[in-house]
């Protein structure tokens, strides 16, 4: 079994652009992963993303080498409405992608899209509203819901189409702090009961780190860091000079390092951070 | 009350404001915001912290009550009037641009209210070099400028009003770390070295824990929490009421507060010496 | 209280139980009858009717208000073009004087037949789009097999709208914030301010478009292309039942239309010659 992301010696150059947006990136991602995409604006962490489904080259004009594959095939090699069907992306302006008249609407219309029966239609628009809780919210018009809400539909409106991969190209960045972990949580639940893969370029540390298997760093274009999410925070010379700022207890962790304090694990989750303070505290 | 007390520059009493269609978004609010404060109003969306912050400039008119900024109250005094006191950035620099070039955008606001010539060349001038545009920057066509240059022309763009207050909604939402910095160290900058009341509208704690002198926590309408902001920060059960959280490193020192940890730490470096301090003894 | 196109319907009211079909089938039919009809109280009866169902489905008839001036208005436009601008016929009987214009009945007879074609057809529209959801009118275009991607055109620019009208809203706030204030000044100048709010809104809805056809596509849609004619499954409809009284409706609507044109054809009716409020006026006027 290939891996169901296969990225080689990629380059990426939009069309009038005096240097590329993506240069040699090599990556691999295996079926299941739940993978991180951080960097600072500008790095390219859209580019990434929307090269994973088409988007580039089909709707942006550049220049391409290497190659991307997703379940084995090029990109390009995938006829058209066949690739949406294997990688789902949600965008992170909840508005522009809201593009029905209704909640209901906008989860049935990708799946209509493939052409799925109304039986299918059906089951699907179950599976989904129970996941992302969002059947109080189904007759509801865009107007009347709130960024946060919308996020979760557009989850969902892409969860529907049952993609192999789900690509979330910084999600939150608009969302309220509640908002946000309500998005996570429904990222949490999918991670645990679905062998989706899924890639999430985020900002926002605190909530994904806890998730990811596995984080990337790009910066200036390239891949700067690539590795599990724990030895990836261990390289903070390389994340400082990235401008990513670790969450507070990782970042609390690290400044003890320096100061040859401490010499374990990196806590991912806030509780963690606790009990290995407390770890360290009763070594007195 | 004490009379020889310099009088707030804004001054919030008994003020309550519905909307048009009847739902009431803020409910008798009381606040006072003295000059040189920097200050970061924080809580859920729809808990009418964006609300309050268009009562503070006219933008929004109470339904009761008042706002008196500088001595003028806001339902009887005209907009011109008002945004020379207190200025408004909009979370999205494309709500407030609209000219063909840079310099143009920057200089309407002293055009509009009928400054001499050289009067507003020296103030666009000014409030670009404070936002870092440069002379290069001028002819630039706005629409097609990066997000953080935009955001900084709409910074400039208000400052050239020279209002003593300032508010900035959601200063960083979809910046990075380095950009968000930036922006936050002119409006410091402006804060400390021109002692202008900078106001942000905001949920990003971090920040507000490095930036903000003083939380207003928001919910419900109502203000829930006032004060420094270490100490809203510690004020659990306010908080709760906001569904908003202390940055991470405080929490982190809240819940180690039983090992000797100071709750009310703000940042990274301050528990860091805590811990030192707390192995040497 | 649920959101229709133009205003509000509450959540009890009638015209839920009828199929978008019929409110549209409605809309496009009953609309033709003022051609066929010239003699202006059959018209002005036909405006009391759907001023009757619109009470009926429990539309707040205080929005009719709104709606005044705009009458007024066009009623004073067509009645002085008419007036200065009608036409003339040898036979035309001229019944005053306004300062070096003669008045000639004929011209006002036209402008009340014509201001009373005009007024029911606003009028529905003004039902239509009070009883109807966004939901509604692309429901009645699916029923009527109108290709998907005329409907969904039509849906998007319905969504679009609504999110120029809420950018709007904080345009005109953040130009506010920047001095900008329309208040007690000119209409020229108000006009020419216009583009302050113009500008905005295009740049936003540009940035938008690159969004929103991205987020098309990621959702496997096609406007073109094999992908593009795959048979949908118009889940939408599933909520919708075409009822017995559905059918009823349509019919009457239909059979109604059939029938006028049987009256105004066959038998005479509706015409000028044939209205009985038409000589009465001109009775009024021409020997005052």
């Amino acid at each position: 079994m290939p891996p169901i992301v296969e990225i080689q010696n990629y380059t990426w150059r939009y069309l009038h652009a005096d240097v590329p947006a993506l240069q040699d990136i090599n990556l691999t991602i295996e079926e299941g992963s739940f993978v991180g995409v951080i960097g600072p604006n500008g790095s390219g962490k859209t580019t990434l993303a929307y090269s994973l489904n088409g988007l580039i080259p089909g709707q942006y004009q550049g220049i391409k080498e290497g190659t991307v594959k997703i379940a084995g095939t090029e990109v390009e090699s995938y006829r058209p409405g066949e690739l949406p069907q294997m990688v789902g992306v949600v965008f992170s302006d909840p508005e522009a992608q809201f593009t029905a008249m209704t909640v209901e609407d906008e989860l049935v219309f990708g799946m209509e899209n493939l052409g799925l029966s109304i039986p299918e239609i059906r089951e699907r628009l179950e599976w989904v509203t129970d996941l992302t809780q969002l059947k109080p919210l189904l007759e509801k018009p865009p107007y009347e819901i709130s960024g946060g809400q919308k996020q979760r539909v557009a989850l969902a409106a892409v969860l529907a189409m049952m993609p192999r991969v789900m690509v979330l190209d910084e999600p939150t960045s608009m969302l309220d702090p509640m908002s946000r972990k309500r998005v996570f949580d429904v990222l949490a639940r999918l991670k645990r009961e679905s062998h989706n893969t899924i890639i999430v370029i985020e900002h926002n540390l605190e909530n994904l780190v806890p998730l990811a298997d596995r984080m990337i760093l790009l910066h200036n274009s390239r891949m700067a860091l690539s590795d599990g999410t724990e030895a990836f925070f261990r390289q903070v010379d390389t994340l400082t000079e990235a401008g990513v700022y670790p969450p507070g207890g990782i970042a609390f962790f690290h400044a003890l390092m320096k100061h040859g304090a401490f010499a374990g694990e990196l806590p991912l989750t806030l509780d963690a951070a606790v009990a290995r303070l407390e770890g360290l505290m009763s070594h007195e | 009350m004490n009379d020889t007390q310099p009088a707030a520059y804004i001054s919030v009493q008994h003020m309550s404001y519905s909307y048009p269609d009847g739902t009431q978004a803020l409910r008798d609010i009381d606040l006072k915001i003295d000059r040189g404060e920097f200050i970061a109003l924080i809580g859920q969306n729809g808990s009418g912290k964006t609300t309050l912050s268009k009562c503070l400039n006219g933008l929004y008119k109470p339904s009761s009550g008042e706002v008196i900024v500088d001595g003028l109250d806001t339902r009887s005094t005209s907009i011109v009037q008002m945004v020379r006191r207190v200025g408004y950035v909009f979370q999205n620099p494309d709500h407030q641009l609209f000219s063909a070039n840079v310099w143009d955008e920057i200089a309407y606001g002293p055009r509009n209210i009928q400054l001499p010539a050289d009067e507003v060349r020296a103030r666009v001038e000014e409030a670009a070099a404070i936002v870092g545009l440069t002379s290069d920057d001028y002819e630039e066509h706005p629409f097609f400028l990066t997000k953080g240059m935009r955001q900084r022309v709409a910074i400039a763009s208000i400052l050239a009003l020279q209002p003593h207050a300032i508010i900035v909604d959601e200063p960083t939402t979809g910046q990075d770390i380095p950009q968000s910095l930036e922006i936050m160290n002119f409006l410091q900058r402006l804060h400390d070295e021109q002692g202008h009341i900078i106001i942000i509208v905001t949920h990003d704690m971090p920040i507000v824990a490095r930036y903000a002198k003083r939380v207003v926590a928001m919910g419900q309408g109502q203000v829930l929490a006032d004060g420094p902001t270490a100490e809203v920060f510690a004020n659990t059960p306010a908080l709760a009421q906001t569904f908003v959280e202390p940055p991470q490193i405080t929490q982190l020192a809240q819940r180690a507060a039983h090992l000797g940890f100071d709750p009310r730490t703000l940042s990274v470096d301050e528990l860091v010496q805590q811990y030192l301090a707390l192995h040497d003894r | 209280m649920n959101k229709t196109l133009l205003g509000y319907v509450p959540d009890r009211s009638p015209i839920y139980a009828i199929h978008p079909f019929v409110k549209l089938f409605f809309l496009l039919v009953v609309s033709l009858f003022p051609l066929f009809i010239a003699a202006p109280e059959w018209n002005f009866g036909l405006i009391i009717f759907v001023l009757l169902l619109m009470w009926y489905s429990r539309i707040n008839m205080g929005i009719m208000r709104i709606y005044v001036p705009v009458a007024i208005s066009m009623a004073s436009i067509i009645f002085l073009a008419y007036v200065i601008l009608g036409g003339y016929h040898p036979e035309y009987a001229q019944i005053g004087q306004l300062l070096a214009i003669r008045v000639y009945w004929e011209r006002i007879r036209d402008a009340i037949v014509v201001y009373f074609r005009i007024l029911p057809m606003i009028v529905m529209m003004v039902f239509f789009l009070n009883t109807s959801r966004e939901r509604d009118v692309i429901v009645a275009m699916r029923t009527l097999r109108i290709p998907f991607v005329i409907t969904y055109v039509f849906a998007m620019a319905l969504r679009s709208a609504g999110m120029v009208i809420e950018d709007f809203g904080i345009v005109r706030q953040a130009e506010q914030a920047r001095g900008f204030d329309t208040h007690g000044k000119s209409l020229p100048y108000r006009l020419r301010k216009y583009v302050m709010y113009m500008i905005p809104l295009f740049a936003l809805s540009l940035r938008r478009a690159e969004e929103f056809s991205n987020a098309l596509i990621a959702r496997g849609f096609a406007f073109t292309g094999p992908a593009s004619k795959i048979k949908r499954a118009d889940f939408i409809l599933t909520h919708y039942h075409f009822r017995r009284l559905d059918a009823l409706l349509t019919a009457i609507i239909g059979l109604a239309f059939v029938a006028l044109l049987v009256l105004r054809y066959g038998f005479g009716w509706f015409t000028l010659s044939r209205s009985v409020f038409l000589p009465w006026l001109e009775t009024l006027l021409r020997h005052r």
